[in-house]
């Protein structure tokens, strides 16, 4: 890893002041919430992946222990540690160092220590305003600080809800696609899975079993699971209860009853998964599909374009931003509207700010309820890069 | 001149394997000095020296290019190494030492035979036990390499060092990520491996480490070593 000059050190400080300075104007307040976080709030909500790119450790206590691996979370803890119940809207703004593991010792556009300078919106419910003053916040401190030549990435997770929503499946099916929704090579898999007929992937062994479940008594389908087992001379072992395996054998059984996915319903969902292209002109391919599907997405599409005129009128410049109905399919706490500035010279896979809509996040970190949160933060190294023009080097 | 250091397993079953395979190439591997000591050579090629090394070290070893050449599981450099490809190359398989890393569930979950399936469950246990499905193994790396390649994420690891097939019975973890060779011991303990849940099949092999000193004449050996050992 490259060492950290002085001069870039003073580069850098200078950098976070006028960022800082922006969010604050903006009605931020600045918060340094803890860098050493209790890993088992991150493992909760990004999942037991997260230990293979974060620093987590044990102290001498034996607690598990994290390095912060973005400042999101920390920032959601430190706004219930004031208001535990969230009953008040809050705005942060922060500038501090997070830690990710970089298999190769990290490099100068992915080092494992970087510093974020971001803000966060919690409890307002003006939903698409405070979305629009988020991204325009982000752009308007960039160009303070130098940046010039951005491009805005914008997805919205709520679309694809509604549009599964707006057509016609089992509520099961919904929730199995809305889950591999982050893995494009499972959604196609399962997308496909569901037309052929969502029985044709159990196999023959247990198939006698499912098709002569009773899906309307519990305790009868329960007593044919136990029968089963003793038949196969299988003995009940382990943490899950004969009633858990039951009701998923259950799901399975429905699953092979269902009627298969219609081949129209897949098609118009893929062709939602596949519009990519300018912001403003992908409203009329959303409305095409809704024009198909039903009213949540009509509803859905709504919104896309209310939020793309309240951007407008905070003065962010549409012209060049592309929609991707994929994208955000990979950030792991987002809801809703997402967002990324990249930059041609970096390209794609390293975004100089990025965020979105997450309204889940403080109650899995300990909120009463869900909370609407939006938020964004900047990757300060890239950005500093970027003006500097370093950035065609990686 | 330098010498190639080789590190080979320094007990068991492991290290007499070793010994056959260099006594059927024609080379006779021992151990220098005392008995019990952990140095060796090759008699026909003194321009080896032997290290004795415990199994589960030698994959560190390599990493750290402190040996040239060692023989250890794939499973162990694959744990040891999130970056293996860089680190070392794998230049032989020695057909011994065979080992599957393998997933497995109680074999009572007749609803889960699949990987997909078990992303399903995990979200339902999560709903109905309040926490996530369990894991135990000592192959942290592999297991959540292989699970974020099937998409699970709804799972926690629970380090297990012995008995990790007695985990799930014992309720301290749900499901398990560890070697078997017959599966035996795995059915005995009401295990059963998932249709898709072989993660990896391992075995001894010959590695070269990319982070040691290979001077002129140490890569001499070690081409004389691969000739041999065809």
């Amino acid at each position: 890893m490259v060492a950290e000059t002085a001069r870039a050190f003073a580069a850098l400080e200078r950098q976070a002041q006028v960022l800082m300075s922006r969010f604050i104007a903006a009605g931020h307040e600045a918060v340094s919430p803890a860098a050493i976080q209790p890993a088992r709030y991150f493992l909760d909500v990004v999942g037991e992946s997260l230990r293979a790119r974060t620093y987590v450790f044990t102290d001498p206590d034996g607690d598990e222990l994290c390095l912060r691996p973005d400042l999101t979370v920390p920032t959601c803890r430190l706004y219930l540690e004031r208001d535990a119940d969230a009953q008040l809207p809050a705005k942060y703004c922060y500038n501090g160092a997070a830690y990710r593991f970089q298999p190769q010792g990290g490099d100068s556009t992915h080092p494992r220590e970087f510093r974020q300078a971001g803000i966060e919106n919690f409890g307002d419910p003006a939903r698409e305003a405070a979305e629009a003053e988020t991204v325009a916040l982000i752009l308007d401190a960039l160009r303070a600080a130098g940046l010039k030549g951005e491009q805005l990435r914008i997805g919205d997770l709520g679309l694809f809800r509604a549009l599964l929503k707006s057509v016609d499946m089992p509520e099961r099916w919904r929730q199995l696609l809305m889950h591999r929704f982050w893995r494009p090579d499972a959604f196609r898999a399962e997308l496909k899975r569901l037309v052929s007929g969502a029985n044709q992937s159990i196999d023959a062994q247990r198939r006698a079993l499912i098709e002569t479940l009773d899906n309307t008594d519990r305790d009868a389908a329960q007593t044919q699971v136990a029968a089963y087992l003793d038949a196969e001379g299988i003995e009940l072992t382990g943490t899950r209860s004969l009633a858990e395996i039951t009701e998923s054998l259950l799901w399975l059984a429905a699953d092979a009853k269902a009627a298969p996915l219609s081949a129209a319903t897949a098609a118009l969902i893929d062709s939602y998964v596949s519009i990519r292209g300018p912001a403003l002109e992908a409203a009329s391919q959303l409305k095409a599909i809704a024009g198909r599907s039903g009213t949540d997405m009509s509803r859905a599409v709504e919104t896309y374009e209310q939020r793309l005129t309240l951007l407008s009128a905070t003065g962010v410049n549409l012209k060049d931003a592309e929609f991707s109905a994929e994208f955000g399919r990979n950030l792991e706490y987002y809801t809703g509207f997402v967002f990324e500035v990249v930059l041609p010279k970096l390209g794609r896979a390293s975004p100089v700010a990025g965020g979105g809509r997450y309204d889940r996040l403080l109650r899995q970190v300990g909120a009463p309820r869900d909370v609407p949160a939006v938020g964004a933060a900047i990757h300060t190294e890239r950005l500093l890069a970027a003006i500097n023009g370093d950035g065609d080097a990686t | 001149m330098s010498k190639l250091i080789l590190a080979v397993p320094s007990k068991g079953r492991l290290m007499e394997q070793c010994a056959d395979l260099f006594t059927r190439a024609g080379l006779s591997l021992r151990k220098v000095g005392h008995v019990r000591g952990y140095r060796g050579e090759i008699a026909e090629m003194p321009e080896v020296e032997v290290a004795f090394i415990s199994a589960s070290e030698i994959a560190t070893y390599l990493k750290d290019g402190r040996v040239h050449l060692g023989i250890t599981g794939e499973d162990l450099v694959r744990e040891q190494m999130s970056d293996a490809a860089t680190r070392v190359v794998l230049e032989r398989k020695l057909g011994f030492g065979h080992a599957d890393v393998v997933v497995a569930v109680p074999a009572c979950w007749i609803d889960v035979r699949t990987m997909a399936e078990l992303d399903e469950v995990s979200a339902a246990f999560r709903r109905e036990h309040g926490r996530p499905l369990r894991v135990a193994t000592k192959y942290l790396n592999i297991t959540r390499q292989f699970f974020t390649a099937k998409g699970l994420s709804n799972y926690r690891i629970v380090e297990s060092l012995g008995a990790t097939e007695g985990t799930p019975a014992a309720g301290t973890a749900e499901l398990i990520v560890d070697i078997t060779s017959t599966g035996e011991t795995l059915r005995a303990n009401g295990l059963r491996i998932l249709d898709d849940g072989v993660i990896l099949k391992s075995q001894a092999n010959l590695v070269a480490s990319n982070v040691a000193t290979w001077s002129a004449d140490v890569t001499a050996v070690r081409q004389a070593i691969l000739a041999r050992l065809r």
